[in-house]
């Protein structure tokens, strides 16, 4: 019997916990968690392996990449993707690099855990839709799940992963729940997955965009328009083949990000699908994304910024009414 | 050991009591408007920490640039933010001290020297450094105060800021409202030296630990450094140990440590031993009209338009 | 001759270690001058600083390990890696300890415990501090040494990971080589306790551990200091911050240059920048590395023929260390895009 569907925020947690039992050197660490030592990871786990830090992202993470070179693999828990920013030195110059840079000696085999894209009231400082930022650093792997499923696959791969990984997890998917499988349960990195299959437009959507992306394909399918939405679940590799495949059966493509326009995993796989798979473009290509500002605090202007299924809509009205690109 | 009230000039044990009640008044109502979804977002209430607001900011001129954290409404109102533009601001409203766009956590008043509130720990510590150099170098005996947690003591921005203010004799004060909590966790989970006044020894600078729920220590404290400071002086740490009555955000449901007893908080409540000095009633219900007024009026001001924001990305 | 009573062979181990160290570096330095553009980039030397090193190194244990800054060269020398693989790396060869990825900043020998290098001031740090937690976990007894520069206790890394660090009892040992420059600026013009007058080490109250300030011109005197800190770290009772005074010889680095300008050594900032001619014969004079040569012979632990053979196999070990390193092929370039992910 199936179990009942569970919370996003409980996946991700469930991969973790699973994790740490098939394999001893799996460690979990971060600000706020094992407060006690009814925590249930501390229970589980002991004291040594599940800790909390300080407010000290740099030797959080620094420590990470430490004790990785030690044959350890530690998941940092850093619940808001902008306080990577106060430590961008040990994310993207230090982890990512070792491996390269010591001709393959050492591995460093972490995962950052960062949540993003609170767009509820959480003002310009916790509000912001970065993966974009860390996508084309070598050595470095960005996941974005969109589902509880794939949100406990992908931690699941990355702590299996030996490279630097970031997960980032929307916060207002939070408690979002759905079928979740119990047991092992890996999404390989670099795969894309297509969520609903159609004809006539291709939609791709990043994280949060994808559950408003599917919401808009409904509403098109009532005007007759079968739309296919595509999610890449990673962004670091980046499955371009899938995407480029379903171009070419549709030859219109819009993609939705919640990050701004030129800060946007979007802008990146629109550059791709333009060089790789032009000649199945039927129309230019149409990004939904943020508008350029920092988010306001103010809910109307907030919300105005957003990409949302009535800007998704339109976008693929757009390039189905588009002009043949000659 | 502080001169206590028997000390204060005039009506200044006055103004420090009505100040402290219009803070506490203000927040008990943002805690109401914010579970009925008027205030939306995250916000984070000052109860409990009204003393080091009063206590400091009374002393403060406009040209005095203040910085506060995530926990700054008490701090802003201190300061001279009027409570009509700061309800406004937390409803999102136009007529908000900025427009809407900030929030609970950004709350900036340029006029008053308020140069604001910031959401990130730390972050707003070399932002004071930076307005006390300018201070300097403008030649006047204006001074920064930077307003922060305990928790923010562990990150790498406070030593690089401690080490730079004090190797350039920077007039800047720093408030650390030592409330024993960081977050969810207590501060023996974040380090193993206790007063934050021991953190910064090495550094030589004068430093002060008062007890931050009494009023009048908290002034007669900061009165001293305010004047070393505008003599040329710096920098200074003034830790006050205080207590936050509320969770860290409102909705915390405060799993991680046991609720006050009632008779505790009345012998910690800066404000009831305050008035009892004073024996002085009143200020609360000129609070509750002063705020209840600022309500109406932020709740009557329109909601942003959508165009502000492009308005507001470039200078 | 130390409350240690080191042996005769360890001092003399200690020596060797030290004219190793010199030698090595004397052939960076000099290949700039007899082979331009061999080595491109930027090297940093660790002349001056033998005695702190291999008093540092001689107190580890074979599962112990280390982290160091871009002045690593010193480091591996005395843990054994192999000195031709060394100064392969350095020139970029395909035989280089990294095969040519990484270069004089980045040597790396995770085999004898040399967990590798940041580039970035103070970010090696905290992961010595996670390789110490590593260690505690393990609970085998293992010990961490991270081994940065004065300059790098202003950065917010080092402030966060002593604090972590003292909290968690971890057992690592802080070495501060204080050789009063952060690469072209004067210790005292950065470091509030420095222009007060401080030793660095009074930094360690803010963390509860003990810091202490040892001459690090003196490799017995460095052993006694970190040894006890290292037994502190091993039996579970936490991190110590040890300053070793040190002088380097050399500039803090080769010139900065676009491609084109040939790279070299140039003045120390002593005289170049400070014009304290003074400061820096007289560091000139107190050179620990003939000074523990003639301590040795002084005192009969070693003849001078020995000390005379210890430098003159030195020498030829870096000769063919040189000889190697200019031989040995540079590696295909399209191994560029290799060692990416694991």
């Amino acid at each position: 019997m199936a179990r009942e569907q569970i919370p996003y925020i409980q996946a991700i947690g469930e991969a973790v916990h699973q994790e740490m039992a098939r394999d001893d050197t799996v460690l979990y660490f971060g600000q706020n968690l094992a407060l006690t030592e009814e925590d249930p990871f501390v229970k589980a786990f002991g004291a040594d392996r599940v800790r909390v830090t300080p407010i000290s992202e740099t030797a959080e993470i620094g420590m990470a990449v430490g004790a990785a070179f030690a044959g350890y693999r530690p998941v940092v828990q850093l619940y808001m993707a902008e306080f990577m920013l106060v430590a961008m030195d040990q994310v993207v110059n230090e982890a990512p690099r070792f491996y390269g840079m010591s001709g393959g000696q050492v591995k460093v085999p972490i995962v950052l855990q960062a949540g993003y894209g609170f767009t509820a009231g959480w003002a310009g400082q916790h509000t912001g839709t970065i993966y974009s930022m860390f996508m084309g650093v070598p050595g470095l792997r960005v996941v974005v799940p969109s589902t509880p499923a794939d949100a406990k696959g992908l931690m699941t791969a990355a702590i299996r992963d030996d490279n630097p990984v970031i997960l980032f997890h929307n916060y207002l998917l939070t408690l979002e729940h759905g079928d979740v499988p119990e047991g092992e349960h890996v999404v390989p990195i670099g795969e894309a997955a297509v969520v609903r299959e159609g004809a006539d437009a291709t939609i791709v959507g990043i994280g949060w965009t994808v559950g408003k992306a599917l919401a808009a394909a409904e509403q098109l399918a009532g005007e007759g328009i079968d739309a296919e939405v595509v999610d890449p679940r990673s962004l670091a590799p980046l499955d371009t083949a899938t995407i480029i495949q379903s171009v070419e059966k549709t030859g219109k493509l819009v993609v939705v990000d919640q990050a701004t326009r030129h800060g946007s995993a979007a802008a990146i796989i629109t550059a791709e699908v333009a060089s790789q798979g032009f000649s199945s473009l039927k129309a230019p290509v149409e990004l939904v994304t943020a508008l350029d500002a920092t988010i306001p605090y103010s809910e109307p202007m907030e919300q105005y910024l957003l990409p949302d299924e009535t800007k998704i809509v339109a976008a693929v009205q757009k390039v189905i009414g588009s002009p043949v690109v000659a | 050991m502080t001169t206590g009230v028997a000390g204060l000039d005039g009506d200044v044990g006055l103004r420090l009591l009505r100040t402290m009640w219009r803070i506490r008044v203000f927040e008990e109502r943002v805690g109401q408007l914010t579970r009925a979804d008027e205030v939306h977002g995250l916000v984070h209430l000052s109860v409990g920490q009204e003393g080091v607001a009063a206590g400091v900011c009374g002393q403060l001129r406009p040209d005095d640039a203040a910085y506060s954290n995530h926990r700054a409404h008490g701090h802003a109102i201190a300061k001279g933010v009027p409570l009509g533009p700061l309800m406004a601001e937390l409803m999102g409203r136009e007529g908000g001290v900025c427009r809407g766009m900030g929030g609970s956590m950004h709350v900036v008043d340029v006029e008053r020297g308020f140069l604001g509130a910031t959401g990130v720990v730390g972050g707003n510590l070399p932002l004071a450094l930076g307005s006390a150099l300018a201070g300097r170098l403008l030649g006047g005996d204006q001074v920064a105060v930077v307003f922060f947690g305990d928790g923010a003591v562990q990150g790498g921005i406070f030593v690089e800021s401690v080490n730079i203010a004090t190797l350039w004799e920077l007039p800047v004060i720093l408030v650390c409202e030592n409330n024993g909590f960081a977050e969810f966790t207590p501060r023996s989970a974040h380090t193993n030296v206790e007063r934050v006044s021991d953190v910064v020894a090495p550094y030589g600078l004068d430093r002060e630990t008062v007890d931050g729920n009494d009023v009048v220590a908290v002034r007669e404290a900061f009165a001293a450094f305010l004047d070393g400071a505008r003599s040329g002086g710096g920098p200074f740490l003034l830790e006050c140990l205080t207590h936050r009555l509320r969770g860290h955000y409102e909705g915390d449901p405060q799993h991680y440590r046991e609720a006050l007893a009632a008779e505790d908080w009345q012998e910690l409540d800066p404000i009831l031993r305050l008035q009892q000095q004073l024996d002085h009633e009143g200020f609360e219900v000129e609070a509750r009209a002063e705020v209840e007024e600022a309500v109406e009026w932020a709740r009557s001001r329109p909601f942003p338009s959508p165009e502000v924001i492009a308005e507001l990305v470039y200078a | 001759m130390s409350e240690n009573g080191l042996s005769t062979e360890r001092l003399s181990w200690m020596l060797t270690q030290m004219v190793r160290i010199r030698e090595f570096e004397e052939r960076v330095k000099s290949t700039f001058e007899d082979h331009p553009g061999v080595i491109r980039g930027h090297t940093h030397l660790a002349d001056g600083a033998e005695a702190s090193i291999v008093g540092s190194l001689a107190t580890l244990k074979p599962d112990d390990q280390l982290t160091a800054t871009y002045r690593c060269h010193g480091y591996p020398i005395a843990l054994g890696t192999d000195t031709k693989a060394m100064m392969a790396e350095i020139y970029g060869k395909e035989t280089g300890i990294c095969k040519g990825y990484g270069g004089s900043m980045h040597l790396i020998d995770i085999d004898r415990g040399f967990l590798g290098t940041s580039g970035i001031v103070g970010q090696g740090i905290p992961h010595a501090a996670g390789a110490a937690w590593a260690a505690q976990i393990r609970g085998k007894g293992q010990v961490v040494l991270s081994f940065f520069g004065d300059g790098a206790s202003k950065q917010g890394a080092f402030h966060e990971t002593l604090n972590i660090a003292s909290l968690w009892k971890l057992p690592v040992v802080f070495v501060m080589e204080n050789n009063n420059y952060q690469a072209y600026t004067r210790v005292e013009q950065e470091d509030a306790n420095a222009a007060a007058g401080e030793p660095l080490a009074v930094k360690a109250k803010a963390y509860s551990m003990p810091g202490e300030t040892v001459d690090g011109g003196d490799p017995v005197a460095v052993y006694d200091t970190v040894h006890a800190a290292v037994e502190r770290a091993r039996s579970g009772d936490g991190p110590t911050l040890v300053e070793s005074m040190v002088f380097r010889l050399s500039a803090h680095g080769n010139i900065i240059a676009p491609p084109g300008v040939p790279l070299h050594y140039p003045e120390h900032e002593a005289v170049a920048i400070f014009g304290n001619v003074e400061e820096y014969e007289a560091a000139k004079r107190g050179d620990p590395v003939p000074r523990f040569r003639a301590r040795l012979v002084t005192e009969g632990t070693l003849s001078a023929e020995e000390a005379d053979e210890i430098a003159e196999a030195a020498r030829k070990e870096m000769d063919e260390a040189v000889e190697f390193g200019l031989e040995s092929p540079l590696p295909a370039p399209e191994k560029a895009v290799e060692h990416v992910y694991a």
